[in-house]
């Protein structure tokens, strides 16, 4: 039991550490309207999976000629400008209005929710036995100011008409 | 061995051979230079499909995205010269992989054997932009690429390729250089025959010409050559060389057949002369005189005058016979004062004509053997005619008739002949 319960929490292990990766690399597949912000901002909304390993991938590194830098937000209210929103909040409601929030600040959202794409986010990113599944809001992008990469695209379920 | 050959063969075979080498180096060169292309043309290929690949593959190997590798994978299906190709993350693992139904999953372990070796031998080299290792083997070709994403080695690709399509094209070439080759070869071989001749001929006509002066010994024969190069030189040398044949055999000819002092016919000559006009006069029934001359006195010349006069004597009497002849008779020097006159064709009558003409001649012809100072010479004559005897006479008993006759005109006062 404890081994299996070991073998369980090494694997989330490992899914959390290729998310991490993976969000930085979503971002230079995506284009973001222009903006004044001298940092590339990332920001976890809702329970921090990732412990530290953000901040240790991320530090000192910079994308789209940024540095990164990282926010931690419990609440949709504590959440600022941002460039990515990855939303790991567990209500479907919260998660909508986090949605909405992206939509409406030119955010490129993430999560690894259930039906979080067909919901209007913009990527939902499943890890299903250490293979990546992508599912893209195209849509969503389109209305949020974002313009995806076809290689990003190429390799996803991209969803071309806007969700009910 | 080859020097026994023939010169027109020596050429056809040199003419062949250096035709046949260089056409062997210009093939060789040809080839080589082919193989080389295709081989650099092959590879060029599959470098840019690796290339394209690699960048449609970025984002799968990005997000890990085995179904869109392969997807991606899939697509070598168009070209049925891929054998395999892998994508394998940074971690080594295979992302995905491609295998043309061509290949038998056998060889496809081997091959994936040998990329792993690879990947593994040139680890360090994969993890660097613009690196690649490529490898050509008999039977395949492949090139190992490193996928990089923001500047980071995120995995690689391998693509490996069958060289049969290149060797099938090389085997084609190859083929074509054959046949291209013997045809050449053949045709050389014609040419050969043909251009031979230009170098045989004039040869071979020298050697006629040379066999042809050898058989007739006709060392007035010049021989002719429209050639303006070599050939025109030896030809001319050899015409040369007859020129100097034919006046040392002339020279040769006058010092063994002329009397030195006078210029007249030597004894030996004469006889030989004499023979062949006395039994062609035996078998014509011509008829035949011999005159047998001996100067008067002439070891009183000797005597007074010394050996130089009596020379310029015999000179002088030589002049005044051959003045006195016939221009076919033969006027002979036998030794010291005597000369022997023989006229072919010459009846009694005209024999006595040349006589009285050579007494005449020699009584008015003045010997001048000092300057102002002159003296003349009486000879006397002994006449010898067929006429007058039995045909079948030989030449010795002739010359004995003539002597006896001579001396009779010697006993009789000398300055006058008597016939035999």
């Amino acid at each position: 039991m404890t081994l299996l319960a070991s073998s369980v929490y090494a694997d989330h292990d490992v899914e959390s550490r290729l998310t991490t990766v993976l969000i930085g690399r979503f971002a230079s597949y995506v284009k973001w309207p222009p903006s004044e912000r001298t940092h590339f901002v990332i920001t976890v909304l809702g329970d921090n999976p990732f412990g530290t390993m953000l901040d240790e991938l991320y530090h000192s590194k910079h994308i789209q000629n940024k540095p990164v830098e990282l926010h931690y937000a419990q609440t949709l209210n504590q959440v600022g400008p941002t460039d990515i929103l990855f939303i790991n909040l567990h209500n479907a409601s919260g998660r909508q209005a986090a949605i909405q929030f992206a939509h409406q600040h030119a955010t490129l959202s993430i999560s690894d929710s259930r039906g979080f794409a067909d919901s209007g986010g913009i990527i939902q990113l499943n890890i299903v036995e250490q293979k990546t599944q992508i599912k893209i809001n195209h849509a969503a992008a389109i209305a949020s100011g974002l313009k995806i990469g076809s290689p990003l695209l190429s390799i996803a379920t991209v969803l071309r008409k806007e969700q009910p | 061995m080859f020097n026994r050959i023939a010169i027109r063969y020596k050429l056809i075979i040199l003419l062949g051979l250096s035709g046949g080498f260089a056409l062997l180096i210009s093939s060789l060169i040809m080839v080589y230079s082919t193989y080389l292309n295709q081989s650099k043309s092959s590879i060029q290929i599959l470098h840019q499909l690796t290339d394209i690949i690699s960048e449609n593959m970025r984002a799968a190997l990005a997000f890990g995205d085995a179904n869109s590798a392969s997807n991606i994978l899939a697509s070598l299906q168009a070209n049925p010269h891929i054998l395999l190709a892998i994508v394998n993350d940074q971690a080594g693992q295979v992302l995905s992989e491609y295998r043309s139904h061509l290949l038998p999953a056998t060889h496809a372990q081997v091959h994936k054997q040998a990329l792993a070796q690879i990947l593994r031998e040139h680890a360090d080299t994969l993890q660097q932009t613009d690196q690649f290792i490529q490898r050509t083997q008999p039977d395949w070709m492949g090139v190992v690429k490193p996928v990089f994403f923001e500047g980071q080695p995120i995995g690689t690709l391998a693509l490996l390729s069958d060289t049969r399509a290149m060797w099938k094209e090389f085997r084609r070439f190859v083929l074509m250089q054959v046949i291209a080759s013997i045809l050449t070869v053949v045709l050389l071989l014609f040419l050969s025959l043909k251009f031979q001749a230009i170098f045989t001929r004039p040869i071979l006509n020298l050697i006629s010409g040379m066999r042809n002066v050898a058989q007739t010994k006709n060392y007035r024969t010049v021989l002719t050559s429209d050639h303006q190069d070599e050939f025109k030189h030896l030809y001319d040398v050899f015409n040369s060389m007859l020129v100097d044949i034919q006046e040392r055999d002339e020279r040769l000819f006058k010092l063994a057949t002329t009397d030195a002092l006078t210029g007249l016919a030597n004894r030996h000559h004469a006889m030989e002369q004499m023979h062949g006009m006395i039994t062609r006069a035996q078998r014509t029934g011509q008829p035949f005189g011999l005159i047998m001359i001996d100067l008067d006195f002439f070891k009183k010349i000797n005597d007074n005058y010394g050996h130089q006069t009596g020379d310029l004597v015999l000179q002088e009497t030589a002049k005044v016979l051959l003045s006195s002849v016939r221009d076919y008779d033969l006027v002979t020097r036998l030794g010291g004062e005597e000369f022997v006159v023989a006229c072919d064709d010459a009846s009694l009558q005209t024999c006595i004509v040349i006589v009285e003409r050579i007494l005449q001649g020699l009584a008015s012809h003045n010997i001048e053997y000092t300057p102002g100072c002159y003296l003349n010479v009486t000879a006397s004559l002994g006449v010898y005619s067929s006429t007058l005897h039995s045909a079948d006479t030989s030449i010795e008993a002739i010359l004995s008739a003539a002597d006896a006759a001579l001396y009779q005109a010697k006993d009789a006062g000398r300055n006058t002949y008597r016939l035999a």
